[in-house]
């Protein structure tokens, strides 16, 4: 019996371990190929035959296509701009729809969750008619503004968060003659720092991840105003792949990792900001 | 501060209370309807007399000085050419004085949203006069602009932090879908290009073509019915595949016997960390023709095998490159990087799984599978129904997955698709793309659009059916 159990344990995480396996396998690949020697494809085996780490090297020597660090800074400087907006948008929103109390408030929830159905993909080529006649393309402002200015729309996770304080705190504060704009920088935020911290990431991740945005807005070819995603993507073109692939590989580690480890965090605080509430007992 | 709600009754129509402020206001509020200020100076209100005022000169500035320049010319869309004039006094060749047919459409939504919403602020405006007309009567204090002011901080702190974020919606999201709605009804495409040459509106002939009328040579009617039917078939089988692979991933490592679940979850969850446009790259070049798993399945003797039997007539297996292969690839990849995306948001919701329920089964002698079909899976679907819904929706407009994996990799040989500039592993909104950026066919991308918006509605509105009957907001409260 005692032995059954314990080659069903073995099993079972013999199985996670295989698929983890496969899952790992091509971020493996990339890894492991970033430190080849070679710089086309290697086509013929999986690891490579010659180490060298000469490809990270020449990342920090830009040339003409590949700009690394001035694509990592263009998306830094997005990436802060929008998170400073959108987090703005969002707490506001939230602190809103959940603490006051007034005439177009479900009406206004009932549009957002209908406008957070509809992808923003479909509104987006009439964005780009709009910031082409407007000269806005091929420039951050616009890039900016498509991703903050319909922010608001994701409000619903600090909304729930915000939903969980207890209403008692804020009728006192009210009756000591609190304002409302003292109850949110004051009281609310100070105690929502999970969700905060959640808002902040995600939407400072926005830049990184996106990748439609970026190519449909900065379509000049202009690489000196790339972000990581599109300079990345140009060094993949068919009379580019035989130079650039290891490069390519290179650069995709080094947006990776602190992009996946901002993630994994945001997964934390994520999960602390929906199980935790503000106010234990 | 006092309260204003009793002077007048809040459970009133938006247009009768407007009526009713109309024909029982005396002479400054009826004034107010022409002239915005009249009422706030009858009650000393100046500086909000002032503001209305300058307010209402604006919208007549506007109207003047920029919507008539453009808004007569609407039903046309404009009729003067682009051309270069030889300036006699300057002696230069110059532009003339020509039309710019998209200006004139965009700036004319500008300004019928501009028009309509004063509108609002005029009938908000006689109403808000009408009460203070009442306030005087009775007594009642009114606010001085300072009181006023303080209120935006007060109880009517919603109003400040509201305005900007719907700001941003209506001009990124409401203007843009109304845009593309007139778009899909003009002949904006290459050869009608502003500024050198000029669009009209055409009807519903650019629906026509899509449901299979127009030409011989231009076949978006088939294009599109295949480009649909795949849209949805990968829509169906993308969601189901990782929503069930999340939930038995999931179920696995949530499991008893699973030894160091935090590492397990950190190692799946680095797939999705890894922005998607490095993973789908690498990935989309790791199945290449000439890439790595074709050399190992050549080296293993996979490839000869199934030119034997005939699946392949290729010295290479065509993963991302021949129909049928890439739309199982295609879906394949997909799971790669989905599943454990849905494995996190299912683990949320098994934690809450009611473990009495299981416990009384097990008790009962049912076998794990059986829990799987008769409690697990009917709760999943209790609880996360309508984001499957919303999960589909978002499947049908998966850009990246498609055209990461597929972009300059996947060539059609089908001459039909290829004269609309489709091939068969495009979803709709990968096909707008490709008809807006390479080819600038802006009338045909924007009748896809709202093809696209329609059946996305559809399929919204379930959700949202479903979302409004559950909402148990304030339960917690």
């Amino acid at each position: 019996m005692k032995s059954n159990r314990t080659s069903s344990i073995v099993l079972h995480n013999v199985l996670i371990a295989v698929l983890a396996f496969i899952w790992l396998i091509p971020i493996v690949w990339l890894v492991c190929t970033s430190f080849s020697s070679f710089s086309g494809m290697n086509t013929s085996t999986f690891f490579p035959q010659e180490w060298s780490i000469k490809h990270y090297v020449e990342l920090f020597h830009p040339d003409s296509v590949a700009q690394f660090p001035q694509w990592f800074m263009n998306t830094f400087v997005i990436a802060c701009v929008n998170c400073l907006v959108s987090t703005l948008f969002i707490i506001m929103v939230a602190y809103a729809t959940s603490f006051m109390q007034f005439k177009m408030r479900k009406p206004l929830m009932n549009i957002a969750v209908i406008l957070n159905l509809f992808p923003g993909m479909l509104a987006m080529i009439a964005v780009y008619f709009t910031l082409k006649t407007l000269d806005l393309t091929n420039s951050y402002a616009g890039l900016i503004m498509v991703y903050s200015a319909s922010s608001g729309l994701g409000y619903l996770v600090a909304k729930g968060f915000f939903d969980t304080v207890p209403r008692a705190l804020c009728e006192a504060a009210r009756v000591d003659g609190c304002s409302e704009a003292r109850i949110l920088f004051q009281m609310i935020i100070p105690m929502s720092r999970p969700i905060i911290v959640y808002t902040v990431i995600s939407s400072f991740l926005v830049p990184w991840m996106d990748f439609v945005y970026a190519k449909m807005i900065l379509n000049a070819g202009i690489s000196s105003k790339y972000t990581v995603a599109i300079g990345l993507y140009k060094m993949l073109d068919k009379s580019l792949i035989n130079t650039y692939f290891t490069q390519f590989c290179a650069g995709g580690v080094l947006v990776s990792i602190p992009i996946s480890v901002l993630f994994i965090i945001m997964q934390k605080f994520y999960v602390e900001g929906i199980t935790g509430g503000a106010v234990k007992g | 501060m006092t309260d204003q709600t009793n002077v007048m009754p809040e459970k009133e129509g938006f247009f009768s209370g407007f009526g009713k402020a109309l024909v029982k206001g005396d002479l400054f509020v009826k004034l107010s309807l022409i002239w915005w200020g009249a009422g706030y100076i009858r009650r000393k209100q100046y500086v909000k007399a002032f503001i209305m005022t300058a307010l209402e000169v604006a919208v007549i500035l506007f109207t003047v000085g920029f919507a008539m320049k453009y808004v007569p010319k609407f039903s046309t869309l404009g009729t003067v050419k682009a051309e270069k004039v030889f300036n006699m006094q300057t002696m230069k060749s110059e532009f003339n004085d020509y039309d710019h047919s998209f200006k004139i459409l965009l700036f004319s939504l500008i300004s019928f949203v501009v028009w309509i919403t004063a509108v609002v602020v005029c009938i908000v405006n006689v109403k808000n006069v009408y009460r203070l007309q009442l306030m005087e009567e009775n007594g009642v204090h009114i606010n001085t602009f300072k009181e006023d002011l303080i209120s935006y901080k007060e109880e009517k702190f919603y109003i400040t932090l509201l305005t900007l974020p719907v700001l941003g919606v209506v001009v990124f999201t409401l203007i843009p879908i109304l845009l593309l709605i007139f778009v899909a009804f003009t002949n904006y495409d290459q050869q009608h290009m502003p500024p050198s040459s000029l669009f009209t509106w055409v009807g519903f002939s650019n629906f026509l073509s899509l449901f299979g009328g127009g030409g011989l040579t231009v076949t978006f009617g088939y294009a599109f019915v295949r480009v649909l039917g795949w849209t949805l078939v990968w829509a169906f089988f993308s969601t189901v595949t990782t929503y069930i692979g999340g939930i038995l991933l999931s179920l696995l490592l949530n499991s008893k016997k699973t030894r160091v679940p935090k590492l397990w979850r950190t190692l799946f969850m680095v797939t999705i960390a890894v922005p998607q446009f490095v993973s789908l790259l690498l990935v989309r070049n790791f199945f290449a023709n000439n890439g790595i798993v074709n050399s190992i399945c050549d080296g293993i003797g996979l490839t000869g095998f199934l030119r034997d039997i005939g699946m392949i007539s290729t010295t290479y297996i065509p993963f991302l490159s021949a129909p049928g292969w890439a739309h199982v690839m295609i879906i394949l990849i997909n799971i790669w990087i989905g599943v454990p995306y849905q494995m996190l948001i299912a683990t949320g919701v098994l934690l809450n799984l009611p473990a009495d329920q299981l416990e009384s089964a097990r008790v009962d002698g049912a076998k794990p599978f059986q829990i799987f079909v008769k409690i697990t899976m009917p709760y999943m679907l209790f609880v996360t129904g309508p984001a499957l819904i919303t999960d589909f929706v978002k499947n049908i407009n998966n850009f990246n997955v498609i055209y990461l994996l597929t972009q300059d990799v996947y060539v059609t040989t089908n001459q039909a698709m290829a004269n609309s500039q489709a091939k068969e592993v495009d979803l709709l909104v990968t096909w707008l793309f490709r008809l807006t950026q390479e080819y600038y066919n802006y009338k045909m991308a924007s009748a896809i659009g709202i093809i696209v918006f329609i059946i996305c509605s559809v399929f919204t509105l379930i959700a949202f059916n479903y979302m409004i009957k559950g909402d148990k907001e304030g339960t917690y409260q």
